[in-house]
């Protein structure tokens, strides 16, 4: 007698190993389903052209989509855990995020890429006000910070605070997991 | 980094990232504090981040030598009480948390209790974020001590933190907030050593 049980538990192992194949707007598709349900759970910033900046690793469903190799290891927040896949290197990529409708410019610098000295600043891409710039972050403590208009510096509103705002502007803290953890 | 380093502790030598916008004065009490901290055993790196904050923020030369000053000596006071075996970053972070007003002496006590191996970095990164958020030092304090013996792993201490962040925004008195949140964090099946060990 066959054991049904077993038969269809790997029936459904099977179907869950089964190859699933996403057309190409299946991110932008995910990135506007996460964007619309972070802004309605997160409270708008004080700066009135500031939203909600999107902050991945807090998402379950990106831990998902990750584990399905559905995203690249894009990762916004406090903390950036070392994927496996980049064992041995000693930065991983981080997306940083600030939605700010009105802005020209969002560059993104720290202490990651010498707050911006000689030109490392991180450029982001505008899509539709979500400003957007991924870079490999090095292991450790960070403290960052957006710069809007080159001119207007902006905490990220989805992270620690750095502590202090020895210079009279606000910064965030972001720690990168290292291979000691 | 290093190169920087170096470059303050020489004269002649200077750092083509700064060029000319420190003034003599300014590196020459640059030059003195990255010194002073590197006999003592304290990490320059953090204090050159510094110097590239201050200067990408448009700070003039004295203000950035006040913080680095200071930055200085919260990580010197760091690392007496958590001792040679803490990391950079470590120290690092245990320098916000001491800027952000909690007395190093706390920090002191998670290190001892959570071992050797267990890095503080991001605990003690969290600790200074609630702080600075209105949460009373000792409250903070204790939470993260809590969460930390629980075994808590970064990412539940991390939770905590966009918890309690967002209760607070949502009006939440920060106290209230931090009490309540650890209860559920130390409670919860991830934090719970055993737990931990199996993954």
């Amino acid at each position: 007698m066959p054991d049904w049980s077993r038969t269809s538990l790997e029936l459904i192992v099977q179907e869950l190993q089964r190859p699933v194949r996403f057309d190409e707007s299946f991110d932008r598709r995910v990135m506007v389903a996460v964007r619309r349900s972070y802004a309605e759970r997160r409270p708008r910033g004080a700066a009135g052209w500031i939203g909600a900046a999107v902050h991945m690793t807090r998402r379950p469903a990106y831990a998902a989509a990750l584990a399905a190799g559905v995203v690249a290891v894009v990762t916004v927040g406090m903390l950036r855990s070392r994927p496996e896949t980049v064992a041995g290197n000693e930065s991983i990529p981080v997306q940083f995020v600030l939605v700010a409708p009105e802005a020209r410019s969002v560059t993104v610098v720290g202490d990651f890429n010498n707050w911006g000295l000689g030109d490392t600043a991180l450029v982001a891409e505008n899509h539709n006000g979500v400003w957007s710039v991924s870079a490999p972050v090095p292991a450790g403590v960070h403290r960052y910070a957006f710069l809007v208009n080159g001119k207007q510096w902006v905490a990220d509103p989805t992270a620690p605070r750095a502590a202090g705002d020895d210079f009279g502007q606000p910064s965030s803290a972001l720690v990168v997991e290292g291979s000691a953890e | 980094m290093a190169l920087l380093a170096g470059a303050f502790s020489s004269a002649e030598a200077q750092d083509p990232r700064i060029g000319n916008r420190l003034d003599a004065p300014t590196r020459k009490a640059l030059s003195a504090l990255v010194d002073s901290a590197r006999a003592s055993g304290v990490p320059v790196e953090p204090l050159m981040e510094k110097v590239y904050q201050g200067l990408a923020m448009g700070a003039d030369g004295p203000r950035i030598v006040v913080a680095v000053r200071k930055l200085t000596v919260e990580m010197a006071n760091a690392q007496r009480v958590l001792g040679t075996v803490a990391t950079t970053d470590e120290l690092k972070a245990a320098a916000s948390a001491v800027h952000a007003g909690v007395p190093a002496v706390e920090l002191g006590k998670m290190k001892k209790q959570s071992g050797l191996r267990r890095s503080l970095t991001l605990p003690f990164t969290v600790l200074a974020d609630i702080v600075s958020r209105g949460v009373p030092v000792q409250t903070a304090a204790n939470a993260i001590r809590s969460l930390v013996g629980a075994g808590a792993r970064d990412r539940d201490i991390s939770e905590f933190q966009r918890n309690v962040q967002v209760d607070i925004e949502k009006g939440a008195q920060p106290q209230a907030a931090a009490e309540t949140r650890v209860k559920g964090a130390v409670t919860t099946p991830s934090a719970r050593p055993d737990k931990r060990e199996q993954e």
